[in-house]
């Protein structure tokens, strides 16, 4: 469970999905940009964000359709090769959204073909992130989620934290929130 | 409208990986404030409209309810919104102590509020007094150390210092040789650097 503080589960809940309301609410139009009155009809078909579609399918006010980026054509693509599919741009919270909706959608699928998809990029993963070289940024984080991008990023963390122990490097540091060293001071 | 600001502001925070320190946004955070107010409003009246028909808020369903509904959950994610934006940065505002000491270097200070800045002192006095009870620096030797002195080189000139009980003239790019517990904080500082020659 996620805490309440951290903020990539907060804004994996501020992805948009699509709702369709199975009641009527007034006074929240705002919402649904067709509507003419200050209200959103019965049956009406909204974009919200997830903390709010979360809650209203718990309670039965509305029901689901899952995100493009769930769509079959995605699922075969992801078959086809995991580790060439680009999800950040699809969606940068993939995992954590996918998580979230798996309680409140009918379809079954969802949790395994999540599963499916980090097992098939894992390995890609953490390969990458131990032979690519530091300073530059690799090609396949482009296509990475956020969470995945954590997952590199502790991979060559550690890859760094290890090869600076071989030559027995430094080991204190300026603190990072000084921000980089002053090119002018050197020399 | 419905959070979004909330997530803006904190997606500020998490788009910032290398952990450097950004203004206080105090426009934005008051502009998520207005709008958990005004979803209050809303939110009341609904209710005060619900009440007015004579039904029971507590069991009626109709459209009110969830009109009310809706804001209802949309100021309880605005306040996580502020909630964790506030605590994140206090966590950031506690690691400043533990890297850069008890006072902050300006430019750090003008990035905090008024309210950080008086947080920042309470918890490095409760650290301070802390450490002064039971006689032991725990700012230092962050990584076990492997000699009780190192070689550091100085990064700018800094005029006199107090090391060791002796008053050192520290110029830019010379060597010295000095106790590890004292440098360690003038590194964090970024104001020597560990030599290894």
């Amino acid at each position: 469970m996620s805490s309440y503080y951290d903020l990539d589960d907060l804004l994996a809940e501020e992805e948009t999905v699509s709702v369709v309301f199975r009641v009527a609410a007034d006074g929240v139009g705002i919402l649904d940009p067709g509507s003419e009155d200050n209200n959103v009809e019965q049956g009406a078909k909204v974009d919200v964000p997830l903390w709010l579609a979360q809650d209203l399918c718990q309670r039965q006010a509305a029901f689901i359709n899952l995100p493009g980026y769930f769509s079959q054509r995605v699922r075969k693509e992801m078959q086809a090769d995991p580790g060439c599919v680009d999800i950040r741009t699809r969606c940068p919270y993939f995992y954590g959204v996918g998580c979230k909706l798996v309680p409140i959608t009918n379809d079954a699928t969802l949790g395994s073909f999540l599963l499916y998809t980090l097992r098939g990029r894992y390995k890609d993963i953490l390969s990458k992130a131990h032979s690519a070289a530091i300073s530059s940024t690799p090609k396949v984080m482009q296509i990475l989620s956020r969470e995945e991008t954590m997952l590199f990023q502790a991979g060559r963390d550690s890859m760094t934290a290890f090869k600076r122990w071989r030559v027995e490097g430094t080991r204190m540091e300026r603190a990072a929130v000084l921000g980089k060293k002053r090119k002018s001071q050197e020399l | 409208m419905f959070g979004r600001r909330g997530a803006q502001l904190c997606s500020e925070l998490a788009q910032n990986d290398d952990e450097r320190l950004h203004r206080f946004d105090n426009d934005l955070f008051e502009h998520v404030i207005e709008e958990a107010n005004e979803h209050y409003h809303q939110l009341e009246t609904r209710m005060v409209k619900m009440q007015q028909e004579g039904l029971d808020i507590e069991t009626t369903q109709n459209r009110d309810y969830f009109g009310a509904l809706i804001h209802h959950l949309s100021l309880i994610r605005n306040k996580r919104c502020l909630m964790s934006y506030v605590y994140n940065r206090s966590q950031s505002v506690q690691r400043l102590r533990w890297q850069l000491g008890a006072v902050l270097p300006a430019d750090l200070q003008d990035k905090l509020n008024y309210s950080e800045i008086e947080f920042f002192k309470n918890y490095s006095e409760l650290l301070g007094s802390y450490m002064t009870n039971i006689d032991l620096d725990l700012t230092v030797d962050s990584t076990p150390p492997k000699d009780p002195y190192i070689q550091v080189r100085v990064m700018d000139d800094l005029g006199e210092v107090l090391l060791d009980d002796q008053a050192t003239t520290l110029l830019r790019n010379s060597i010295h040789l000095m106790k590890r517990t004292e440098a360690e904080p003038l590194i964090s500082q970024g104001l020597l650097e560990e030599f290894i020659g």
